[in-house]
């Protein structure tokens, strides 16, 4: 095993030096849930706005000046270049920061780094995402890719599920694919509330329940570990290979690019070499550490 | 050894003068019983006579502990970021050992992966490391176990050997070849130095006799990595003080911080350690928060993970992991106490 090649990435370093952030406005804030903010944003420089690209999956280290940086996913999708999207949950000092901002800030964005959904592997086959609470953030990005190009794949299911009614996020987004008859959508909580009519239960038992076919298909599962944890079983047992499942991996990050090395696991970097691997590169890891 | 020059000691002073006037010459120094390098100060040579490493290795003149990223200034209109200074002074550091110096070609591979850090690679483009044959290695140095020795002269642009009232000089790189072709100041060596330093430098490496195998390291280490139990025992006295990483040669781990005061300030990167719990904290949980993983990541990246990614053992036997634990944590110990492959195996 060698490193892995990521020569072909697109970067956008500033001024050559692959540190320095590029100046980002905030111009839409949207409150999702409790503590979870979705922030909308453009580059300060609109030429660097016309070519920059990315993949759906692919994250960025956003800097909020004076409290660090931190990385969170591109919930936007490529195929909306108009703005970029990241949903971010408060847990700590820069997401703090990050949340007392309005619009109008400017903050600084680097990337995108990782590696996002293998796309060209997903095309032509019927597709199977799972995702529970703010892990919809990324899979956000990869299902209005796909809704974008429905003509290139097959079956869509969705099954999305959160701890309650309330820690739904893109409620704008589900009411709108609910509507949606180019594909099936499952929602539900944990536990509900007086007003929740739909589904209640755990993200792995509602996909049971669905039990969408394996046939042709791959499952991208993003989520709290714990709820992948108890998904892969399901996906098992509904046929899907280990290597019909796709997921991401979360790890603390500073650089993004492979270097600091806090995002290890074994000999894998999961900002550089990841964060998207299949279920069968997940368990050829050194080590469980995931 | 063809090609090989040499200078009388007693005019090593006036060599060193004569590249100052091109390059910021750093030469090892002792202040409070420490050695490290240091600007040199135009006549000190006394090195030759005491010194056998530095505290910090070498790479802390290009990743250093500390250093400004860019600054920050906010305004009405946004915010600014500057980078430091341009520095284009060349830097000719003086006797290098050979295990710092071959730590140089392990984290350059690091640096200049498809991403390239231009802060570490700027400093290196502008430098010239000058090794110095180690004579009189210490108890605790094993590089001879990890593709170095005291004769190695991998990532040296120029190696000086000590070969009594003179100094042997090989140019190494095309850069250091060229740098010790064109110097009047050296004389051409003769059959007798050669014979002199090649004697010399295989009665150092008979004083190495710290020895581990690290033939079947990454597989024995492959082999035990699920025995928590072995991990337990290995770990148990570590302090997770971070000594053994913070001043590793080949250790490159780094924090990002920003520290700013009424709108002006900067972003600075700083060593970090995989011996801190801090270092892969995440808000709800934290995949190394128990000390034996982490003393199991520091041993694995060097031996396994990194060898995986480059090949080479991330480790140059310099010892410094040995001499400066709080704890005697002895990481040849450790390595020895691997169990072999068909032992494991049962």
């Amino acid at each position: 095993m060698t490193i892995t090649d990521i020569s072909h990435r697109k970067m956008f370093p500033a001024r050559g030096n692959v540190y320095l952030p590029h100046m980002v406005v905030i111009n839409k804030i949207i409150d999702e849930a409790p503590d979870v903010r979705t922030f909308h944003f453009n580059f300060k420089d609109k030429a660097l706005s016309e070519k920059f690209t990315f993949e759906s999956g692919q994250f960025g280290e956003f800097s909020v000046f004076g409290h660090g940086e931190a990385p969170f996913c591109i919930s936007s999708s490529p195929t909306r270049p108009d703005h970029l999207e990241c949903t971010v949950k408060r847990t700590g000092r820069l997401t703090n920061a990050l949340h007392r901002l309005s619009v109008g800030a400017e903050i600084g964005f680097r990337g995108p780094y990782g590696n996002g959904f293998p796309l060209e592997e997903l095309k032509g086959k019927n597709l199977v995402f799972v995702a529970g609470g703010i892990g919809l953030a990324p899979l956000r990005s990869l299902i209005w890719n796909v809704l974008d190009n429905r003509e290139d794949y097959g079956k869509l299911d969705i099954v999305y599920g959160a701890r309650s009614p309330a820690d739904l996020v893109y409620k704008y987004d589900l009411a709108s694919w609910q509507k949606d008859d180019r594909f099936n959508m499952a929602v539900t909580v944990d536990r509900g509330d007086e007003k929740w009519q739909g589904t209640v239960g755990f993200v792995p038992q509602v996909l049971e329940h669905v039990a969408p076919s394996a046939q042709d298909a791959v499952a991208v599962v993003c989520g709290p570990p714990i709820m992948i944890r108890f998904t892969f079983p399901v996906l098992d047992k509904l046929g899907f290979t280990s290597e019909q499942m796709i997921t991401t991996l979360e790890k603390r990050m500073k650089c993004g690019i492979g270097k600091c090395g806090r995002c290890n696991i074994g000999n894998i970097y999961v900002c550089r070499d990841g964060p998207v691997f299949n279920y069968q590169q997940v368990m050829d890891l050194v080590s469980s550490e995931y | 050894m063809a090609d090989s020059k040499k200078v009388r000691k007693e005019d090593l002073a006036g060599l060193l003068t004569e590249w100052s006037r091109d390059y910021a010459v750093l030469a090892p120094s002792r202040a409070d019983g420490v050695a490290r390098m240091a600007a040199w100060d135009g006549e000190d040579i006394s090195f030759l006579d005491w010194y056998r490493n530095t505290i910090n290795p070498v790479k802390s003149l290009f990743l250093p502990p500390v250093e400004e990223m860019f600054s920050i200034s906010r305004n009405e209109r946004g915010h600014r970021i500057e980078l430091p200074p341009k520095d284009d002074t060349g830097c000719l550091v003086f006797g290098v050992r050979p295990c710092d110096a071959r730590s140089l070609i392990l984290l350059d591979v690091v640096f200049e992966d498809a991403y390239e850090d231009p802060y570490y690679l700027d400093r290196r483009r502008r430098s010239i490391v000058v090794g110095l044959c180690c004579t009189n290695p210490c108890d605790s140095c094993f590089c001879t176990s990890v593709d170095s020795g005291p004769a190695a002269t991998a990532g040296m642009d120029i190696m000086f050997t000590d070969i009594g009232d003179n100094l042997l000089v090989e140019g190494i790189s095309r850069k250091g070849k060229e740098l010790v072709a064109g110097n009047a100041t050296l004389a051409k060596a003769t059959r007798t130095d050669e014979n002199r330093a090649r004697k010399i430098r295989l009665a150092a490496e008979k004083k190495i006799t710290r020895k581990i195998d690290t033939g079947d390291s990454k597989e024995r280490l492959l082999a035990v990595f699920e025995d928590e139990s072995f991990w337990q025992q290995v770990s148990a006295k570590c302090v997770s003080c971070g000594v053994c990483t913070l001043l590793c040669p080949t250790c490159y781990c780094f924090d990002i911080n920003d520290a700013m005061t009424g709108g002006e300030g900067s972003r600075c990167r700083s060593l970090d350690s995989c011996a801190f719990s801090s270092y892969t904290k995440m808000p709800m949980e934290n995949p190394r928060a128990d000390k034996w993983r982490r003393v199991r990541n520091k041993l694995c990246h060097k031996y396994e993970f990194y060898p995986m990614l480059f090949d080479n053992i991330a480790c140059t036997g310099c010892g410094r992991c040995i001499r400066l634990c709080p704890v005697n944590w002895d990481i040849t110990q450790v390595l020895d106490s691997l169990p072999a492959k068909h032992e494991s195996k049962i």
